[in-house]
């Protein structure tokens, strides 16, 4: 937590290379498949995992 | 953001999402098992598989099967011819008890081995759990009507989502990505949950949500290319007599893999008075044979009785947009991981919107003074600080 004001770059950088993640993983297993699937699967598991890890220091 | 302008953003999501909400919440729920379909399918009902021959086996001249077909129930219609997705050497022929064979009505599939024409399967597709959860996803049992209902609570979930992003900033102000305050009261938590979980699965829910919007006008852009294609191609065949004879479906199916060189047949659509398909032509539906290609089906029509070609021209580009929001709703395009993964994501958006319920409702219940402010930058910022 800052306290300090962040400027808006700052505040949507995550979620933006998140949402980036997520449009590779969606577009990539429409390509192909074999590694494009792993790279579907790669690329979506993230932002998962980033969410779990955030989430779970919730409690 | 000034101040009002916050307020201006923080009414629209909150009566965008009040109005979607429980039908989001249906949608998200129902469509957990539909993830899985194909999965939960194959549990219950097992279909039978052609024998094994050797690889080189001949495949039967596809007249056999439909003469198989007519001969089991001479009394019914046949529609559609359709190779088997999951099975190799099966084909299917469906048929309908009367010719107009109008929507809702459930075919007769009968399944046969393409190589030997023996019959190995008869399925009237009689109502199954999966297939109520289907339909009472895509339109509530309402038909049309529920469908276009559904699209419009789509379109205000992703007015929901935009106003999202944008409150995101004020609200996120003096927090990092993140955040969870923990030690505050119960509301703050879930209000950082809300907010990380719907900044992290935002694409993906604007994904499915758009594509979902698509998917509900599929019937309304159908008709649309019908309208626009149907006149050209009867408008020969007014004022002549009904039909004497078909070609031979197997020539028909050899002139429209000239035509669309490259690319698969999939399923036939015999002459038929129903609305997916022409009185006077047999559509051979094919798909290309790359990843991408394969979702992108381009019909090609042939004269009921010569069997040549009349048209193959590609499909106008809202079909084809409809053909590439189809996978990118259901998520079926990646296998089983995919699939988890849709569904965690799938999860994720029920905690979203159950947490966005929860906050509201606990906004209005809370006595005037303890309220949170309206202004979320200040809620967000000094107010809720533990």
């Amino acid at each position: 937590m800052t306290r300090r004001r962040q400027t808006t770059k700052n505040i949507f950088r995550w979620p933006l290379w998140l949402g980036v993640l997520t449009v590779v993983g969606l577009a990539s297993a429409l390509f192909g498949n074999d590694h494009w699937d792993a790279l579907s699967w790669i690329a979506l598991a993230i932002p998962l995992a980033v969410l779990g890890w955030k989430a779970s220091r919730a409690h | 953001m000034t101040a009002r302008s916050v307020k201006w953003w923080s009414l629209v999501h909150k009566w965008t999402s009040l109005v979607c909400t429980l039908f989001l919440l249906m949608l998200c729920i129902t469509g957990l098992p539909l993830i899985f379909h194909d999965e939960i399918d194959d549990l219950f009902k097992s279909e039978a598989t052609a024998r094994e021959l050797p690889t080189d086996t001949p495949q039967a001249p596809l007249s056999r099967l439909v003469d198989a077909a007519k001969a089991r129930y001479p009394q019914r219609y046949i529609q559609v011819l359709g190779w088997d997705d999951d099975r190799a050497n099966v084909v299917n022929v469906f048929s309908s008890a009367t010719p107009e064979a109008p929507p809702g009505q459930r075919f007769l599939k009968l399944s046969f081995d393409s190589r030997t024409a023996e019959l190995i399967g008869e399925d009237a597709q009689q109502d199954g759990l999966m297939r109520a959860i289907r339909i009472f996803h895509r339109d509530m049992f309402l038909g049309l009507p529920g469908e276009l209902v559904l699209g419009f609570m789509g379109l205000l979930f992703v007015a929901a989502i935009v106003s999202g992003v944008v409150l995101y900033a004020p609200f996120m102000r003096r927090l990092e990505f993140g955040a969870v305050r923990r030690a505050g009261a119960r509301r703050v938590k879930w209000l950082d949950l809300h907010n990380l979980i719907g900044a992290v699965t935002l694409v993906w829910l604007a994904a499915v949500g758009v594509t979902g919007v698509i998917n509900t006008i599929s019937l309304p852009l159908f008709s649309a290319w019908r309208a626009q294609v149907m006149p050209d191609l009867i408008a020969p065949h007014l004022g002549k007599p009904p039909l004497a004879k078909l070609a031979d479906v197997d020539d028909v199916v050899a002139a429209a893999r000239q035509a669309l060189d490259g690319n698969t047949p999939t399923s036939i659509v015999f002459p038929t008075e129903a609305r997916f398909g022409t009185p006077r032509h047999f559509i051979v539906w094919t798909k290309g044979t790359t990843p991408i290609t394969s979702r992108l089906f381009t019909p090609a029509m042939l004269d009921a009785e010569t069997g040549q070609l009349v048209t193959a021209r590609g499909l106008p580009w809202y079909l084809r947009a409809l053909q590439v929001s189809r996978p990118l709703h259901f998520g079926d395009y990646g296998g089983l991981p995919l699939k988890i993964i849709w569904a965690l994501l799938d999860l994720a958006a029920i905690v979203v919107l159950a947490s966005g319920v929860y906050l509201w409702l606990g906004k209005r219940k809370a006595p005037r003074a303890a309220r949170v402010p309206d202004r979320p930058a200040v809620a967000a910022t000094s107010a809720l600080r533990p």
